[in-house]
């Protein structure tokens, strides 16, 4: 199977650790995530100024997905939202999309609503799925405690993203539990990074910022995990700039780990590949800390599950035997 | 002939010129300059960088970057190979011409002593190099019109560029067609090179050079016999060969000798060569008396400019007057090729927003004239400042630029710069602030471009704060907003609970204006310039928690979006 990996702007210039993570991860299981040089930003940056404006770039994203005949994958929960609200509003508004339509018409290009787009995390859940990752684990942790935070617009609004439960959701968390860390349950795990505030009001951004940061410390977090490359941006280099708080010591930052370096060390990928070095916030000793914590994983959980599997075998042919009876 | 004043003349130019560009290399900035960096600190800034480069590890990757970016032009194959070959035609094809064909005298006789122009390799290499030429610019006009569609623009100066080269070509091959043609300089070589045993002979020659040398001759208006063109022939290799290979190797000039017919019925045989002569030589003095002031002048800055980028001028703690040195010196070696905006991620904005600045090949165009201080059009400048504002920060152009110009840092510096002395501009209000913020650069700067939008705001909308006295309903008000969620609002204030800004501040009413319960109960009584107003909604996270906590489905974010966009509008920031 392939996708067309959606990055956006930050990803490739700013984050490419994260890419080249998550195309190693899931080569792990035979996906090819396709970069798509063609793409343009999601919109996303020119959303408070105008929705046309807004909304364009997606739809000329969502035209070359649709040449190219492959699903959309997008990783910055930013693009992923644009990109379904483009896909969302083509499909309400032909009038909007007629016009879209002329405009991308002068490069040969046209939207007639059959892209798909999805989340990497929905990908990894729902393509490749639990057994089989869990089947390809070489290692998992042993005692590591993650603050999983999704990020608002892979979330919400529900009706636009579909993801998961966006009041209690599960996905990210058992993605995080394959592994053997602790995904915990912290104060900020929904909610707001700040980023969306930052260049425009810096003082309120930081306030959410420093307040995601000290209730996963709070929380016992080793690591911050966001799913969402804004998310990521906060964390791993605003973190830095923030000004000093009497929370923590200056220079002793929360370590920030994206999700395909954390499920990559299990999967036997080497720390370089997963370009964990190049995250600001961990350093030598961090990463060191983290590989002492990788142990062989314990057969246990796979014979749950096959425990697991008789005993719904067992109840499917009790039932069998009653709705036989009864009959 | 005497050249000397038509070169001397075109050196003359092309001093000036060469002058005029150290002059902005060295004297020219994008402001702010501090003064107290003149010309002398900034050279002598530029000069010291020669020694330490030739005297560190530094020279090394600054002699890679001249081999493998400015010579085999790498960085243009990785942006295809047609676009390579294209300019790589043009570049070998220019280059050995002019080196072993314009400089004969210099450099051919020196390194081959039997050199003669009408001997071979040399005949056949000078039309194949011409070809060559050709070809390139032919793949290059294909390019610029089918990436047309992909925002390529292309000025009068990127044409008139490959024109002028074409011509250069066109003409050489044009005027050795008419050589091949004319009978005087078939004479002339007769009288000096050729000696006959009778006149047979002579004229069977004659009826060879007709027949297979292209010669046009009054003695043979028709095709000569088969048996006298074999007898020129044996004479021919008596005579000629040691000294004149077979026209047909010139196959290019021999394709184009008909072209010259008509200068030949008009200027006779011996003017048309001189017409196609002076033509020829005229046009490669004017190309270097024209090289300095356009985009031809990117044959001197590009390698320059990646070679200081090969040395490390990219670091960012350069001192000052080189930063300002390098900065000058990549916006000169810029081509417009118009890579940058092919791939640029902002090109759907320039489509919405109709503003040719926001692509980056335009925007560096202008930042010449810029930085030369010679754009003050408050039009223009407002179009600039949207145009350097609207960028992702993706960093793309940077990333492609064949000469390798620091786009980026450019263009950050020319932003706040107009910011500064321009009027507010809208898009601060928007994510493409993120990655700035993010850089921390020129923070205060930041502040102050924003304080002039944030104060359109207060000049425009009445705060609640500021209400005294009831507020009057007269119901004939439309909110003009398409979501008639708002309409659902029991006010019940859950989203003003659940508001993690709202939580942010000890006193949220004083700081935000109004809170996000208040403003969709504001549309609902048809009081949507109050909604506008809040700085409620340019302190919105637009986390959703609001909207997909509210048990009526009212759906705040999306509207507080709406809100946004017209306030803008509203408040002259955006038109």
């Amino acid at each position: 199977m392939n996708y067309a990996l959606f990055l956006g702007c930050n990803i490739p210039i700013r984050i490419p650790q994260y890419a080249t993570a998550l195309t190693a991860v899931f080569r792990k299981f035979a996906i090819e995530l396709v970069e798509e040089a063609d793409f343009n930003c999601c919109g996303y940056p020119a959303r408070n100024i105008d929705e046309q404006a807004y909304l364009l770039p997606s739809v000329r994203n969502l035209a070359i997905a649709e040449r190219s005949g492959r699903d959309i994958v997008a990783v910055c929960n930013c693009c992923f939202a644009s990109l379904r609200k483009a896909a969302q509003v083509m499909a309400e508004r032909p009038e909007q999309l007629r016009a879209c339509n002329t405009v991308l018409a002068g490069e040969g290009l046209h939207y007639s609503g059959k892209a798909t787009i999805r989340h990497y995390l929905s990908l990894l859940y729902e393509e490749v799925g639990a057994e089989q990752i869990r089947k390809a684990l070489t290692m998992v942790y042993d005692d590591l405690q993650i603050a999983l935070l999704y990020g608002c617009h892979l979330l919400r609004p529900r009706r636009l993203t579909g993801f998961d439960d966006a009041f209690v959701p599960k996905i990210g968390d058992e993605l995080v539990q394959l592994t053997g860390a602790t995904s915990l349950d912290w104060g900020g795990r929904l909610e707001c990074c700040g980023a969306a505030l930052a260049g425009i009001n810096d003082p309120l951004a930081n306030t959410l910022l420093s307040e995601k940061i000290s209730m996963a410390r709070a929380a016992g977090a080793h690591y911050i995990t966001p799913i969402c490359a804004y998310c990521y941006l906060q964390l791993d280099t605003a973190q830095q700039k923030l000004p000093a708080s009497p929370d923590h010591a200056a220079n002793a930052f929360l370590p920030v780990l994206l999700y395909p370096q954390l499920l990559g060390l299990c999967l036997g990928i080497d720390t370089e590949s997963l370009g964990i070095a190049q995250n600001s916030t961990i350093n030598a000793d961090d990463l060191e800390a983290l590989r002492q914590r990788l142990i062989v994983p314990v057969q246990k959980p796979a014979r749950k599950a096959k425990m697991a599997d008789k005993t719904d075998k067992t109840n499917k042919i009790k039932k069998a035997r009653e709705t036989a009876a009864s009959a | 002939m005497d050249l000397t004043l038509p070169l001397t003349l075109s050196l003359i130019v092309f001093a000036v010129g060469l002058f005029y560009r150290l002059a902005a290399w060295f004297g020219q900035g994008l402001p702010p300059v501090d003064s107290s960096l003149t010309v002398g600190r900034r050279l002598l800034a530029a000069l010291r960088t020669i020694p330490a480069t030739l005297f560190s590890s530094r020279l090394l990757r600054a002699l890679r970057s001249l081999l493998v970016d400015a010579l085999l032009q790498k960085r243009i194959l990785d942006q295809g190979i047609s676009r390579w070959l294209a300019h790589t035609l043009i570049v070998v094809g220019f280059l050995c011409l002019l080196l072993f064909h314009a400089l004969d005298g210099q450099i051919t006789e020196s390194l081959f002593p039997d050199y003669q122009s009408t001997l071979n390799p040399y005949l056949f290499l000078r039309n194949l190099f011409g070809v060559l030429v050709l070809a390139g610019i032919g793949l290059a006009v294909v390019r610029r019109i089918r990436l047309r569609t992909r925002r390529l623009r292309s000025n009068s100066s990127d044409w008139a560029a490959l024109a002028f080269l074409a011509a250069i070509i066109l003409s050489g091959m044009v005027l050795e067609g008419s050589r091949i043609r004319s009978y005087s300089v078939y004479q002339e070589m007769v009288e000096e090179y050729a000696a006959f045993a009778n006149d047979e002979d002579e004229l069977a020659l004659e009826a060879f050079w007709v027949a297979e040398n292209g010669l046009s001759s009054a003695n043979f208006p028709q095709l000569p016999a088969a048996d006298q063109v074999t007898r020129g022939q044996e004479v021919n290799e008596g005579t000629c060969t040691e000294c004149h290979v077979s026209n047909r190797y010139a196959f290019a000039s021999m394709a184009l000798a008909g072209v010259a017919t008509p200068a030949r019925a008009i200027l006779g045989d011996s003017g048309a060569v001189n017409f196609f002569w002076y033509l020829h030589i005229l046009l490669c003095f004017a190309f270097l008396a024209w090289l300095p002031f356009a985009k031809m002048f990117h044959v001197i800055a590009a390698p320059l400019n990646l070679l200081i980028r090969g040395a490390g001028g990219e670091n960012p703690s350069l001192e000052p007057a080189n930063l300002l040195n390098r900065q000058m010196i990549g916006l000169s070696a810029c081509t417009h090729c118009g890579a940058c905006s092919v791939a640029c991620s902002s090109s759907m904005f320039f489509a919405s927003f109709q503003n040719e600045f926001i692509l980056p090949s335009e925007k560096v165009q202008y930042l010449q004239k810029f930085a030369a201080g010679k754009e003050k059009d408050p039009a223009v400048w407002k179009r600039m400042q949207q145009g350097l504002y609207v960028c992702t920060s993706c960093d793309r152009c940077t990333t492609i630029c064949p000469s390798g110009i620091n786009l980026r840092e450019i263009f950050v510096n020319s932003r706040y710069q107009l910011l500064a002395d321009g009027p507010p501009e809208s898009a601060l209000l928007s994510h493409f602030s993120f990655p700035l913020a993010l850089a921390q650069v020129r923070i205060g700067d930041h502040l102050q471009a924003l304080k002039k939008v944030t104060e359109l705001f207060r000049q425009r909308f009445q705060r609640l704060a500021d209400l005294s006295g009831p507020i009057q309903l007269d119901g004939a008000e439309s909110t003009g907003i398409a979501n008639h969620s708002y309409l659902g609002c029991y006010s019940c204030a859950r989203c003003s609970n659940i508001c993690p800004v709202v939580r942010s501040y000890e006193h949220p009413v004083e700081a935000l204006g109004m809170l996000p319960h208040q403003i969709i109960f504001s549309l609902g009584i048809g009081k949507t310039e109050l909604a506008m107003g809040a700085k409620m909604l340019w302190s919105c996270s637009t986390c959703y928690l609001c909207q997909e906590n509210c048990p009526n489905q009212v759906e705040l974010c999306d509207i507080f979006y709406t809100l946004k966009n017209s306030a803008l509008i509203e408040a002259g920031a955006q038109t």
